[in-house]
């Protein structure tokens, strides 16, 4: 409803004012038109204050001055002049016919009035609440909410208190209430019920108190004052605002919980995922180790020699394998419990490079890789083993997947510098190319083979903590090639 | 006369495996499963070198190079699965001659015994001063550098740099230690200097700097110039 403004000593006077001034303009008039016209015509004069003071000014103005227009024609006009006596009949029938029209024109007048004003206030009240819902379906959390909230209850009603509760129960905000507010918050949201005047409730406080939301769902309460007893159409107004903001809070709320849920869903999915993932990868490799180390102690004496060095071979290869995994393990748990920061240093790349390469040299597929590092690269701001790391993977799953030579190579590029690893193996399904840097995510091609799918995950992981990139592309004529770009940032001074 | 070496190791299948290893290469090999038991063998049978694991039941193996530093130049080749750098540089600069990070390989453990027994006379032979291997040769004392038979200019800085890591040929030498000892302890976080000496370094001496022969990278620890 709209506020309406209490009524002071100096507006309680305007009406009658207009009204008496109206008269007075009417009697004015009248007097100047004396000679020329008859008594029904000055009648007629009156008549339309009446009707413009029954349509400004309120229903006992309105009756006030079609009395008082009466009175003036009959002081005024109605001969005797000056007195309040009639001294014909006809002119009494005409006072009478003058009083019961100008009251019935009061009445229909104002009648008009309060059905235009009461159009008007539903019409407002309307447009509050469609403004509420739509700032509610805005709101991205519940502070939103529930400021929307207070904005409808403030442009709907004069003073206003508007509480929500936590998940322990607790109001907010409860600072800075009174005793007996915060007494009538807990009331109406424990009874599920509104207090206040007209409702039944605590008819005695000069507010209404509506919960938020039905018994069991209470999620706040709201509080507006005054509170006239007699404003059915306000408290309704109160109560539709108190049930859309409601809604609205607990939209917000259960798509909060339902998050929650889906992300614990999702975490325990990933959890299994991993531990599928990692078991199987640790059981493959240990299988291949038992069953070479069980030959090799029980059949040595039958077995060729060139058998023999094979076992050998595939214990220290499965086993470096397995010591890879956890490597990638443990570096992707620390990057994923805390930020890089600390350990930025500068590094030369050309440094991480050759240490890389200086390891894959000693095992079976290191001949395959061919280096072309650009001279006088930009240092990079980084962790070391981690970019090593990183190198270390693209360079294993390039030797893992294909057979010819991998290139590796560095140079300078005008968005970073940038490290590429290429290879003429198989490539990546077009289906699978979105998911390649998922963790524990593992393409078609390696269904059968090893891998934890963990490697990828840590490489993008690592580019990323550098503030970097990691792209895949397609070869041109087969093959694929994965892109790790790093920022150049200004470069420190050389010592002397 | 045999070398005694002691191994200092709490897991019975690796404590097993390098005693024979280490037989097999005609160590006279001694062991010790704890901290304290290695302190009493080194007193009443000093070994010629120490092979230490760090997670002993004990106490950490970081006592015990610290401990021994006090007193020695006994040569300490730290094993263990810790592979933070952290920790590996803070071994190092406390006194350990090496560091070789689990799994590893016998031939492995082998080489840096032998590069750390090379060292083991430094404080009566003077180190390294000369190199001559694959077509660089270094001297220091008449600081002259040859690669392919042709002379090498290197700024005085750059020899400083080689210099160090030459006179300990073989080791890792950690970022701290070269920046103290080539550019003074104001420096010692300055790690882009060696990046950027390093790099030149490289660019002078080396046939393929992306891929080096002797100027080698222990990444996020140091450096180490190899010998063989």
């Amino acid at each position: 409803m709209a506020p309406l403004p209490s009524p002071t000593p100096a507006v309680r006077w305007r009406p009658a004012a207009t009204a008496g001034l109206l008269i007075a303009a009417a009697s004015g008039v009248s007097a100047v038109l004396d000679r020329h016209v008859s008594l029904a015509s000055q009648a007629m004069l009156y008549l339309i204050a009446v009707v413009i003071a029954a349509y400004v000014c309120d229903r006992l103005t309105a009756i006030g001055s079609a009395v008082a227009a009466v009175t003036a024609l009959n002081f005024f006009f109605v001969p005797p002049r000056y007195t309040l006596a009639v001294e014909h009949r006809e002119h009494l029938i005409t006072l009478a016919t003058m009083l019961g029209v100008a009251l019935l024109v009061s009445w229909l007048s104002g009648r008009v009035r309060s059905e235009s004003q009461s159009a008007a206030a539903s019409e407002r009240r309307a447009r509050q609440l469609s403004t509420l819902a739509a700032e509610l379906l805005d709101a991205a959390d519940e502070a939103q909410a529930v400021a929307a909230g207070e904005r409808a209850l403030r442009s709907a009603f004069e003073r206003t208190v508007l509480v929500t509760l936590d998940e322990q129960g607790a109001m907010h905000p409860a600072d800075g209430l009174a005793p007996a507010v915060l007494q009538s918050l807990r009331c109406a949201i424990d009874e599920a019920a509104v207090i206040g005047p007209g409702t039944g409730r605590w008819p005695g406080i000069d507010a209404w108190v509506l919960p938020l939301g039905s018994r069991g769902h209470v999620i706040g309460a709201v509080r507006i004052e005054p509170a006239p007893a007699a404003d059915q159409l306000g408290r309704e107004h109160a109560a539709a605002l108190a049930s859309v903001l409601a809604q609205g809070l607990w939209r917000l709320r259960s798509a909060r919980a339902s998050l929650q849920a889906e992300a614990a869903l999702q975490r325990q999915r990933l959890q299994s995922t991993f531990l599928a993932a990692v078991s199987h990868d640790l059981r493959t490799p240990l299988a291949a180790i038992v069953a070479a180390a069980s030959a090799l102690r029980e059949q040595r004496g039958r077995l060729p020699a060139a058998e023999q060095e094979r076992m050998l071979e595939s214990i220290g290869n499965q086993a470096r394998y397995l010591s890879g995994i956890t490597e990638n393990t443990l570096q992707l748990v620390r990057l994923a419990s805390g930020p890089l920061a600390p350990r930025l240093e500068w590094q030369s790349l050309e440094e991480i490079v050759g240490s890389v390469l200086g390891r894959l040299r000693h095992q079976p597929c290191g001949a395959r890789i061919e280096a072309r590092v650009e001279t006088a690269l930009p240092l990079v701001r980084g962790d070391a083993t981690l970019l090593a790391q990183l190198l270390t993977n693209l360079l294993d799953n390039a030797c893992k997947y294909s057979a010819g030579a991998i290139l590796l190579s560095a140079c300078r590029k005008p968005d970073g510098v940038v490290v590429s690893v290429a290879d003429r193996g198989p490539g990546v399904a077009p289906a699978d190319e979105v998911r390649l840097f998922e963790p524990y995510f593992r393409g078609e091609a390696k269904a059968a083979g090893e891998g934890a799918g963990l490697g990828l995950a840590l490489c993008r992981a690592i580019a990323t903590a550098h503030g970097g990139t990691l792209a895949f592309a397609r070869r041109r004529h087969g093959g694929s090639r994965f892109i790790l770009t790093l920022p150049i940032e200004p470069q420190p001074e050389a010592g002397a | 006369m045999t070398l005694k070496v002691l191994v200092v190791e709490d897991d019975p299948v690796i404590r097993g495996l390098l005693r024979a290893s280490l037989a097999a290469e005609g160590f006279a090999v001694t062991t010790a499963v704890s901290l304290s038991e290695a302190t009493a063998l080194l007193q009443h049978d000093p070994p010629g070198l120490i092979v230490l694991d760090l997670g002993l039941p004990d106490g950490d193996g970081a006592e015990l190079v610290r401990a021994v530093r006090q007193r020695s130049s006994l040569p300490i080749v730290v094993a263990s699965a810790r592979e933070d750098p952290a920790g590996k540089i803070a071994l190092l600069d406390a006194g350990a001659d090496d560091y070789l990070v689990k799994p590893f390989s016998v031939a492995e453990l082998l080489a840096r015994i032998r590069v750390a027994m090379r060292h083991r006379g430094s404080v009566l032979q003077p180190a390294l001063r000369r190199f001559d291997g694959e077509g660089l040769r270094v001297d220091l004392d008449a600081r002259r550098v040859e690669r392919d038979g042709a002379p090498v200019h290197l700024t005085p800085t750059e020899f400083d740099l080689l210099a160090r890591l030459l006179r300990s040929g073989g080791r890792i030498v950690t970022h701290r230690q070269l920046l103290t000892d080539v550019w003074g302890a104001e420096h010692v976080a300055d790690t882009h200097y060696l990046r950027l000496y390093m790099g030149q370094l490289r660019a002078k001496l080396e046939r393929s700097p992306s891929e080096p022969r002797f100027l080698l990278t222990e990444t996020g620890v140091g450096y180490r110039f190899a010998i063989d």
